[in-house]
């Protein structure tokens, strides 16, 4: 069991580019023309010049944006494709989770789809018999054995594919966002068969977008930007740099754009709000604000002439939309002077105890009947680093306590 | 040993996949080439007069149709499997030479099951006295033989081929329909006038027809020459074949 369980030398991948149409699309134009396009013109890299080694019984998670090379690096170490130089090496069995549910025969039984998914896995057909039925228990599939894989849903269809692949006895298992796909129920279970794989040393190679899952669930982390090696090293410190990376990204790219983003705005005018700010505990205006720590939203505000009947609001959702803070000074009983001229209004938050992400903020001047002087829907977006893992919207201080069963206590 | 438990079972696959859906089942194997014969005794028999020298002329077309339907079906389903198996393609670590030789295996099965109408249609004629058979007919297996490895050598040149270019399916089915009337399944390689004989050379799938003719129509042994010239095609086929398979293997993998 001495050596890595994995390790790839110096390696590139290059696919050849091939416009359908154009170029070498049909052989009869490619048998016309002299001389047909070679590999290595119009190449596209990949992958460029990874190295790493990954010991037997790792979890490892891979990160990185969308065509980065995460799959290609998954593919390579499958063995389903080959490097365009360097050397990739993998001992043991691999059970490569790719595309689950993609492969099967539409009008062939589930029963005859689970013995030729277990032969391309490598199990021979002896083995398949065996695990049949474990197999088919844990994708929940009992009743639907003999119908054919058409007349399933496409959750059960990767129901199948993971339960096929988790069976194979494989020391290496290369996961690619399966776990994306599926219901709660399935997700946990996948979850679980996991821990179970990982307690009895399976070395575990996991590509996902879920950051969460990723800083939770793996040691360690690769992060591929533009086919190279980004980073590697603990789970959370590589999440934490390819978040702040992320958001630099993003707000250099909406400063490009120019600020403020474009937030519809609606209301009488009798108050506007002139700008909304974000500072941070020093009292520094910013978009980026790490997790845990005092907070503060502040608009500057003009009316024109005398307004008496006045609430200001917030509202802070994801950018999915999910509304975490709505609230406003009437609500929470806060008297207003009437306003006449310019104002500063700030929230204070003690504590920012939001997960990581970016967030958006409404904010509003109207009446207390909830008739608006000036609603500005997404004034401003804002990022929240790092801090713990954990996954969902809420991050608070928090700790565990523990008391043996038993003791007496209810 | 792996690869080829693989082959078996994708080559169950289609063949379960094909039949599944119709009553019948197996059976549309034998009854296909039997309503096929039905039509050219009829035809044969009575509409048209084919040549004196070539009778019973359904008998004679049934078995060249037979092989010849084989080639063109595999040849066919070759230029294709690598684009119908993409999703398993790209996620397996098996062979992707698997694909067309189960494409190819399905088809034989359907040649084989077709078989014994075959031997029923001998039969009939041996019993109107219009066929003698002899044990020649027992060389028929070993022509099909060599002949399913030719098949299988183009079927893995075809099947890579189509994964980069976009036209190799209507090419090979155009060459397939003009390779029809140029080999000897409608007319005996005798019928050929002597100065167009070497097309007959040229062409591949001639000497495996004539071979057909010869034990399952004229029931005599296959000639020495005959054996060479068809042990040579099929490995040139498949030397060709898995030269051009292997040099385009990666874009398989990568593009299908």
């Amino acid at each position: 069991m001495a050596g890595p369980a994995i390790r790839l030398t110096g390696v590139s991948k290059l696919y050849r580019r091939r416009d359908r149409g154009a170029g070498w699309g049909s052989l009869k134009s490619a048998l016309v023309s002299a001389r047909p396009g070679r590999a290595g013109e119009g190449a596209v890299p990949a992958l460029t010049d990874v190295s790493f080694a990954i010991a037997p019984g790792e979890v490892v998670g891979v990160i990185g944006a969308n065509g980065s090379g995460k799959s290609t690096l998954l593919r390579l170490l499958a063995g389903v494709h080959r490097p365009t130089r360097g050397t990739v090496e993998v001992s043991g069995r691999v059970a490569a989770l790719l595309e689950l549910g993609a492969g099967f025969h539409p009008e062939i039984s589930g029963r005859e789809n689970v013995e030729i998914a277990g032969l391309l896995a490598g199990l021979s057909r002896r083995q398949i018999r065996e695990r049949f039925d474990a197999i088919v228990a844990f994708a929940e599939l009992e009743e639907f054995l003999d119908a054919p894989v058409k007349t399933y849903s496409s959750g059960m269809t990767v129901r199948l594919g993971f339960a096929i692949a988790a069976h194979t006895d494989a020391s290496v298992y290369l996961v690619d966002e399966v776990l994306a796909v599926g219901d709660e129920a399935f997700q946990r279970r996948s979850l679980e068969k996991f821990a179970e794989l990982e307690r009895d040393g399976a070395t575990i190679v996991l590509v996902s977008h879920d950051l969460g899952l990723v800083a939770g669930r793996c040691r360690r982390a690769l992060w591929l930007d533009r086919g190279t090696l980004a980073a590697d090293g603990p789970a959370g410190e590589t999440v934490a740099r390819y978040r702040d990376r992320v958001a630099s990204r993003e707000s250099s790219r909406r400063e490009a754009a120019g600020t403020p983003p474009p937030g519809a705005r609606v209301g009488s005018g009798a108050v506007r709000i002139l700008a909304a700010r974000l500072r941070d505990a020093s009292g520094d205006e910013t978009r980026r604000l790490p997790a845990g720590r005092a907070a503060s939203i502040e608009l500057e505000l003009e009316a024109h002439g005398r307004v008496e009947d006045l609430v200001y609001g917030v509202a802070l959702s994801t950018v999915a939309g999910v509304t975490v803070l709505a609230t406003n000074t009437k609500l929470d009983g806060v008297f207003l002077p009437p306003l006449a001229g310019r104002a500063l209004a700030s929230l204070e938050i003690p504590s920012l105890d939001l997960s990581p992400g970016v967030y958006s903020l409404d904010v509003a001047a109207h009446a207390a009947d909830g008739s608006p002087y000036d609603y500005w829907r997404d004034a401003l977006r804002f990022e929240v680093t790092a801090a713990g893992p954990g996954a969902g919207l809420w991050s608070p201080p928090r700790t565990w306590r523990i008391v043996p069963a038993g003791s007496g206590r209810r | 040993m792996r690869q080829r438990a693989i082959v078996a079972a994708l080559t169950r696959r289609e063949l379960s996949a094909r039949y599944r859906g119709g009553a019948l089942g197996y059976l549309w194997s034998l009854l296909n080439p039997l309503l096929l014969l039905g039509v050219y005794a009829v035809v044969f028999q009575l509409l048209f007069r084919p040549r004196a020298d070539v009778a019973p002329y359904a008998l004679f077309l049934f078995g060249g149709i037979l092989a010849w339907g084989f080639v063109s079906a595999s040849l066919l389903d070759a230029s294709e499997t690598f684009r119908a198996h993409g999703p398993l393609l790209r996620k397996t670590t098996a062979a992707p030479e698997v694909f067309p030789a189960s494409a190819v295996a399905a088809r034989l099965t359907h040649l084989a099951l077709a078989l014994p109408v075959l031997l029923g249609a001998i039969a009939y004629f041996a019993w109107r006295g219009e066929a003698r058979p002899t044990a020649a007919l027992l060389q028929l297996p070993i022509v099909l033989a060599l002949l399913a490895l030719a098949v299988f050598g183009l079927s893995l040149a075809v099947s890579s081929l189509s994964v980069i270019f976009g036209d190799v399916r209507d090419i090979v089915s155009n060459l397939l329909t003009l390779l029809f009337f140029l080999t000897p399944v409608l007319y005996p390689a005798s019928a050929v006038p002597e100065r167009f004989r070497f097309a007959l050379w040229i062409n591949p799938f001639a000497p495996f027809l004539t071979g057909v003719h010869a034990c399952a129509f004229e029931f005599r042994a296959v000639a020495p020459a005959q054996w060479a010239q068809m042990a040579a095609v099929a490995a040139a086929a498949l030397l060709l074949g898995g030269a051009v398979f292997e040099r385009l293997r990666d874009a398989v993998v990568e593009e299908a």
